[in-house]
């Protein structure tokens, strides 16, 4: 539908996407320390995913997957430092030393988020695969430079 | 303790996880479902015998220190709701397995795993020791109760639905706006914290803040004038959903209003309180009479019941928050029983409606059993644990000298015996009507749903037999409340 009726919409999110999904990824790195996280970051990954659904273009398909797999990584992370004796949710914090990124701290925080940004795109493709967007992408298939019948 | 925290809230979550994982196998998902609500049940059980030995417990999780990061409080309180909780769900979910092949059952592929979020949302609204944490209790709580009202997708279900979105989006909101404005005036969203720092502020102000979560529980619990959306909401959704609603939803409301309200001192709104209370009590009382359909009567009754609550909370004495807690207890499974009970009248009949039924004296007396004793309970007589919660509440209003409130609860107290005998009337005794039974279950589904509610009715009658030592429990969670001092040395050393 949409697509029928604009085909620089579909260029336009098709440019945009590797874009977006860089903002994606620094957001879910960033969220440690500074504004963002996995929640962030998994709403930019589902307004990619929601954009390129109306506009006819892939995306995956595995809503219930990413959801199961998101609260899992989520839970483990969560329970695991009750296993070993320390209280529900307690981080552990490793700091590397990389070539050309200098020192990288980083944690169980990461996973955590990374499980949190996944529960959010699993959600987000459920909802549109619920309300049949899938509809305005493909209701009219026409591939740029064809002209319209 | 922590372990036994770790199984009530994530143990559902997982649960819900695994179920969704194994969507396509109907029973791999449902054992799992099942393990994660009845271990989360088994656990909060072990929660109150720790507690009623030991002595109530914080724990701090991710080991931050209370001022920035979040508490998990297991006081006397929480001990005692939780277990009640968590068990009618699980009652609930064992009916759905009987209910889901016949033409009211929910779908199984969707509210297993819904209701395990749910299940973790009411542990951690119960257990958390902050604002902030409560509110995202209520969103986990409200999301899944959303998706579980309008999922089969019928007319009624969606327009109703979208009422049940709305206001509770608008509380949703609004609790928001609250969390800011009680962070403004106070730098803390810790209920230990606000406890110490709210009664320090300048009057309006404090008053302001008991106004404003006043409207947000409030809307929640469905108080007069702002339970317009429960009456139409219910009664549409599968009856598994609405047993689980109208068992828990509204009380997590109260619950939430009876700890932030006794906890940061706002004796004053006491006579606002009680007036909300009275009007409650009778329009929900007087509703139900008007009705002709088990599931809105028992809709009505709510609302009614969530008054008498009201008041325990509103007289802010000791014997008053007793009074509530007692009744909180004793109003989760009755309310979810008389639903399941609601529930087999369906299936049974083809219809909860009352001109079209009658006659199940004589071709199914179990389920008029099953019916009578949670509905004389929840009417108030003697020796049920109705009777010991009203006589609670109603003695402290007295001790209170509050005659005008009392009389109220009297008089909805009689009304809601006269409509639970209207129910009788009409579905119990008079002719069969004739088109006959419609069911379209098994045996074996008749089974698991008369002995889910069979042992239900077990439980409640269990808390009749035990109202003795449930209501020395209730005091003594009513004095941790009303002196704060314990909750905050607790949460903050």
């Amino acid at each position: 539908m949409i697509t029928g009726h604009s085909p620089i919409a579909r260029l336009g999110v098709q440019v945009a996407t590797p874009l977006a999904i860089v903002v994606g990824v620094y957001l879910l790195f960033a969220g440690h320390n500074n504004p963002g996280g996995g929640f962030a970051a998994g709403l930019v990954f589902g307004a990619v995913i929601s954009l390129r659904t109306v506009t006819g273009l892939q995306r995956p398909s595995y809503a219930n997957e990413l959801l199961a797999a998101g609260v899992l990584v989520v839970a483990a992370v969560a329970l695991a430092p009750v296993l070993i004796g320390n209280s529900l949710l307690d981080q552990g914090i490793i700091s590397v030393d990389l070539p050309f990124l200098g020192t990288v701290k980083s944690g169980s925080a990461l996973p955590f988020d990374i499980g949190v940004t996944a529960i959010v795109i699993g959600l987000m493709l459920a909802v549109l695969d619920g309300l049949g967007a899938a509809d305005l992408g493909d209701s009219t298939e026409v591939k740029l430079g064809e002209k319209r019948p | 303790m922590n372990t036994l925290i770790t199984m009530t809230i994530i143990g559902p979550l997982l649960a819900a996880a695994a179920g969704m994982a194994f969507r396509r196998s109907a029973r791999l998902r449902d054992i799992s479902t099942l393990t994660g609500v009845a271990s989360a049940a088994i656990a909060s059980f072990g929660m109150l015998w720790q507690v009623s030995s030991n002595g109530a417990t914080a724990v701090r999780v991710g080991a931050w220190n209370p001022e920035l990061g979040i508490v998990l409080v297991v006081d006397l309180f929480a001990a005692l709701v939780l277990p009640v909780a968590l068990s009618v769900i699980l009652v609930v979910e064992i009916f759905a397995f009987g209910q889901r092949r016949t033409a009211w059952g929910a779908n199984p592929e969707l509210t297993g795993p819904l209701l395990s979020v749910l299940t973790a949302g009411v542990s951690l609204a119960i257990l958390t020791g902050d604002l902030f944490t409560l509110f995202v209790a209520f969103e986990l709580i409200l999301v899944s109760s959303y998706v579980l009202l309008t999922h089969q997708g019928q007319r009624e279900q969606i327009r109703s639905g979208m009422t049940y979105v709305v206001m509770n989006l608008l509380a949703s909101t609004l609790f928001l706006f609250g969390l800011a404005i009680v962070y403004a005036a106070t730098g803390t969203v810790n209920i230990a914290l606000l406890a110490e720092r709210i009664p320090d502020l300048s009057e309006g102000v404090r008053i302001g803040i008991g106004m404003w979560f006043l409207v947000v529980f409030g809307t929640k619990a469905a108080l007069f004038p702002l339970f317009s959306w429960l009456p139409d909401s219910y009664p549409t959704a599968p009856t598994t959903i609405t047993a689980v609603f109208a068992g828990l939803l509204t009380k997590i409301g109260i619950y939430a209003m009876i700890r932030f309200h006794t906890l940061t001192g706002m004796d004053d709104l006491g006579p606002v309180l009680l007036i909300v209370a009275g009007i409650t009590m009778l329009v929900g009382a007087l509703g139900a009479l008007a009705q002709n359909d088990i599931k809105r009567i028992l809709s009505f009754h709510v609302i009614s019941q969530i008054g008498y609550m009201l008041m325990g909370l509103g007289l802010f004495s000791v014997a008053g928050t007793t009074g509530a807690i007692l009744f909180l207890v004793h109003h989760m499974p009755v309310k979810t029983v008389l639903f399941l009970v609601g529930g087999l009248i369906e299936n049974h009949q083809g219809t909860s409606a009352l001109d079209r039924s009658g006659g199940l004296v004589r071709s199914r007396p179990l389920i008029a059993f099953l019916f009578a004793i949670p509905a004389l309970s929840l009417a108030g007589l003697p020796p049920f644990s109705g009777f010991v919660a009203k006589l609670a509440v109603i003695d402290a209003g007295v001790e209170g000298l509050s005659t005008s409130i009392v009389v109220c609860a009297l008089v909805a107290g009689i009304l809601t015996l006269l409509s639970m005998t209207k129910i009788w009337l009409g579905a119990f005794w008079g002719p069969s009507p004739e088109t006959g039974s419609s069911t379209t279950s098994t045996a074996l589904n008749r089974k698991i749903m008369t002995g889910a509610t069979m042992l239900a009715v077990g439980g409640t009658l269990t808390i009749s037999l035990f109202a003795g030592s449930i209501f020395d429990l209730s005091q003594e969670a009513a004095i941790q409340l009303i002196n704060e001092d314990s909750y905050i040395t607790l949460v903050l050393s």
